[in-house]
């Protein structure tokens, strides 16, 4: 089906590095092919050629030939492409571009020049197979993100092509999300279409894909069994392996945030009802729950950014009411998911100044220690936005400790990181609380969620459904059966060592 | 339909009053409520004009001024809202506007909401490490922390969405169309009834 021979392909012909480097692959048809790699190793590249847009719609510079279902991608049009090679994007906002479900599953169909009644039994088909049929005359933006990631996919499969390329299919999606994708996947592995997935979490597709292929620096490291993947991909830490905690300090301190009864609605929906919890002095604390939950509004409140309609929110026995945003960054500072909303200085050292100049109280060695501690010294003058994924999440992060708060919140810290980036992490989290930091860390990553913190909140449906140990909750069958827990993707004794 | 509406209070002299009491009439039906959230933005302006309108000029100027400004922003909120923006793009394709452009325009107009929840995240990133965005002067300097990653974003979401249009086929020839859009004998009707309206009501206003 596919066959690329002798590849190599920068976005820049001035640059000195290849994206991909002298790059052979022959994927035969009916194949489920896992895509690994860290970030920037050459992975969307790899899906942008395969969809012919490279070289037809990316400049840049291409040797080597790919051929796909027999033909140069060369002499066709990124158009003619479409009915041979769907690529579903990681992005679905931008891949989601109509008013209404069906009418985004019939765009490509009208690409195509089809007839009317042909478009309609089309739509029906497609959105049949992937049980969306109540979904067709939706908006895609009103859509929870597993649902959007699946009309996605409906979108590129109404015209049949025998490729799929999905790119990160499972980024931003919790385990219910997340398993939906994989039997719709497996679903598609079974009538044949040949699959190409790109994906970090490699737990979660290890088990159906029948090949696995690892990319390293734009070259093909392994290319094999998935089973055979296995030690090579815990080696090169696509698999992240956590480290080891060590400090055993069970006794929490005092209460440094209480939350009481708080309730919220957005547009006259219930997100939190009646919500009560608390963060401890010194604690790595984890608000863990699926999508949707309300975990995010919560911690909203947490500085401020959001007021209950009823109950309150104290801060070390104060009301975070009616204090100035400087005044609560530097006692509480949160790190949301996307930290490009962050970044507008040119610079990465004038990026962390921003919060250093507003904050006058900060001692003056925190800055250099700061720097020290997310290995940012060789990254200062770089601009933010130039950055690999993992980089920017340690800048923005860094953008927030440095006015000093002493509760750090993360919203979904893991989302779109690589192995390698989520070790880093949960050390970088131990060795803060071992400073004095309080953290709080929200997620629908429960393998990170059980590597790094030492108490659990469990929010479903805008309560908290259980708090405790992570250990006991993480195997408690209620909380499993009504969904507010899944399982891990690994098995925890796969990759967490611990040393209570 | 509502541009024959909005044709009308051009005319407007300080009877524009029973403009205000008609649309006030119109509004109270349903739309009151998002009405007012989006007035909160315009007050200021439309307030800014009339006072800049009462120093120059004198201040039945200005309260003419403030009033069509009022009107018009009013009559196309309820533009935007009563109407389907494909409907839009449908209709000005059957006037002849080459696809391309009806599709750049109705698209444009979906991803406003997407844009406006990107400026909330924003604010609330850039707010949660310190920076004071709230409306007030002195924290005009720092809406460039506001603009800078919205525009940065602006352009990654422009580039991806191009590349997704044309891995489905945008870009090629001969593109079918699910359904044909007709436009329904009651809304010529309905425009008819407008044209009335507005022709009597210039004639009365003109004396």
């Amino acid at each position: 089906m596919i066959d690329l021979t002798h590849i190599n392909y920068r976005y820049d012909e001035l640059s000195t590095e290849w994206v991909l480097k002298d790059t052979n692959l022959k994927i035969g048809k009916g194949e489920y092919v896992l895509v690994c790699g860290k970030s920037g190793s050459g992975k969307s590249t790899l899906a942008y050629l395969l969809n012919g847009l490279i070289p037809h719609f990316l400049d840049g510079e291409l040797q080597g030939r790919v051929s796909v279902v027999g033909k140069d991608s060369r002499d066709l049009t990124v158009a003619d492409l479409m009915s041979l090679v769907g690529l579903v994007f990681q992005n679905a906002d931008a891949q989601l571009f109509n008013s209404t479900v069906d009418k985004e599953i019939g765009f490509g169909l009208e690409s195509l020049g089809l007839s009317a009644p042909e478009i309609e039994e089309k739509i029906e088909r497609t959105s049949k197979a992937l049980h969306i049929e109540h979904l067709l005359k939706r908006s895609p933006m009103t859509l929870s993100g597993g649902e959007k990631r699946i009309v996605a996919i409906a979108s590129v499969l109404s015209v049949s092509p025998p490729v799929m390329v999905l790119d990160e299919p499972l980024a931003h999606l919790d385990w219910e999300g997340a398993k939906r994708i994989r039997e719709v996947l497996l679903q598609l592995h079974e009538k044949g279409t040949t699959l190409v997935v790109i994906e970090q979490r490699v737990g979660a597709l290890h088990q159906d894909a029948t090949r696995c292929l690892i990319l390293e620096k734009g070259e093909v490291l392994f290319d094999g069994s998935p089973g055979d993947a296995h030690p090579i991909l815990i080696h090169q830490h696509l698999v992240p392996r956590y480290p080891a905690r060590t400090t055993g300090n069970e006794h929490f301190g005092t209460t440094l945030l209480e939350v009481q009864q708080i309730s919220h609605a957005i547009e006259k929906r219930p997100v939190l009802k009646d919500l009560s919890m608390e963060v401890k002095e010194g604690e790595i604390l984890a608000i863990v729950g699926p999508n949707g939950a309300g975990k995010t509004t919560l911690v909203k409140h947490f500085n401020g950014l959001l007021h209950p309609s009823r109950g309150n929110v104290l801060f070390m026995g104060k009301g975070v009411r009616r204090q100035s945003p400087a005044d609560i960054a530097s006692r509480i500072g949160i790190a949301f998911q996307n930290p490009n909303d962050q970044f507008f200085k040119t610079t990465v050292e004038d990026e962390l100044a921003v919060g250093w100049d507003l904050c006058k109280k900060t001692p003056a060695g925190w800055l250099e220690e700061l720097r020290t501690l997310f290995h940012l010294h060789e990254l200062l003058s770089q601009s933010p936005y130039r950055l690999s994924e993992g980089q920017k999440k340690r800048v923005s992060i860094a953008s927030v400790l440095v006015m000093k708060p002493r509760l750090l919140v993360l919203d979904e810290p893991t989302v779109g990181q690589d192995g390698l980036f989520l070790e880093t992490l949960a050390d970088l989290l131990l060795t803060l609380c071992a400073k004095g930091f309080t953290i709080v860390i929200v997620t629908h990553d429960l393998d990170f969620a059980l590597a790094t913190a030492r108490r659990w909140v469990v929010v479903h449906g805008g309560k908290v459904v259980a708090t405790g140990p992570p250990r006991e909750l993480a195997k408690d069958e209620n909380l499993l059966k009504m969904g507010a827990l899944g399982n891990p993707e690994w098995a925890p004794a796969d990759n967490v060592h611990e040393t209570f | 339909m509502g541009i024959a509406a909005v044709l009308l209070t051009r005319n407007t002299f300080p009877l524009a009053v029973e403009m205000v009491l008609l649309l006030g009439g119109l509004l109270t039906l349903k739309m009151l409520r998002p009405l007012v959230r989006v007035l909160k933005l315009i007050l200021p302006l439309v307030g800014l004009v009339f006072v800049i309108a009462l120093i120059s000029f004198a201040w039945e100027t200005a309260l003419v001024l403030a009033l069509r400004l009022f009107n018009l922003f009013t009559l196309s909120f309820v533009f935007f809202q009563a109407l389907d923006p494909e409907e839009l793009g449908d209709g000005l394709r059957k006037m002849g506007l080459p696809y391309e452009f009806s599709f750049i325009l109705t698209t444009s107009m979906r991803y406003v909401p997407l844009i406006g929840m990107r400026i909330r995240l924003i604010a609330d990133a850039q707010r949660s490490r310190g920076i004071d965005l709230r409306p007030r002067l002195r924290n005009v300097p720092r809406f460039m922390a506001l603009l800078m990653p919205l525009l940065v974003q602006a352009f990654i979401l422009a580039e991806q969405l191009a590349m997704a249009m044309e891995s489905r086929g945008f870009a090629r020839k001969g593109r079918s169309f699910r359904r044909g859009y007709r436009i329904p004998l009651h809304e010529y009707g309905l425009m008819f009834l407008a044209l009335c309206l507005l022709a009597t009501f210039v004639i009365w206003e003109r004396g």
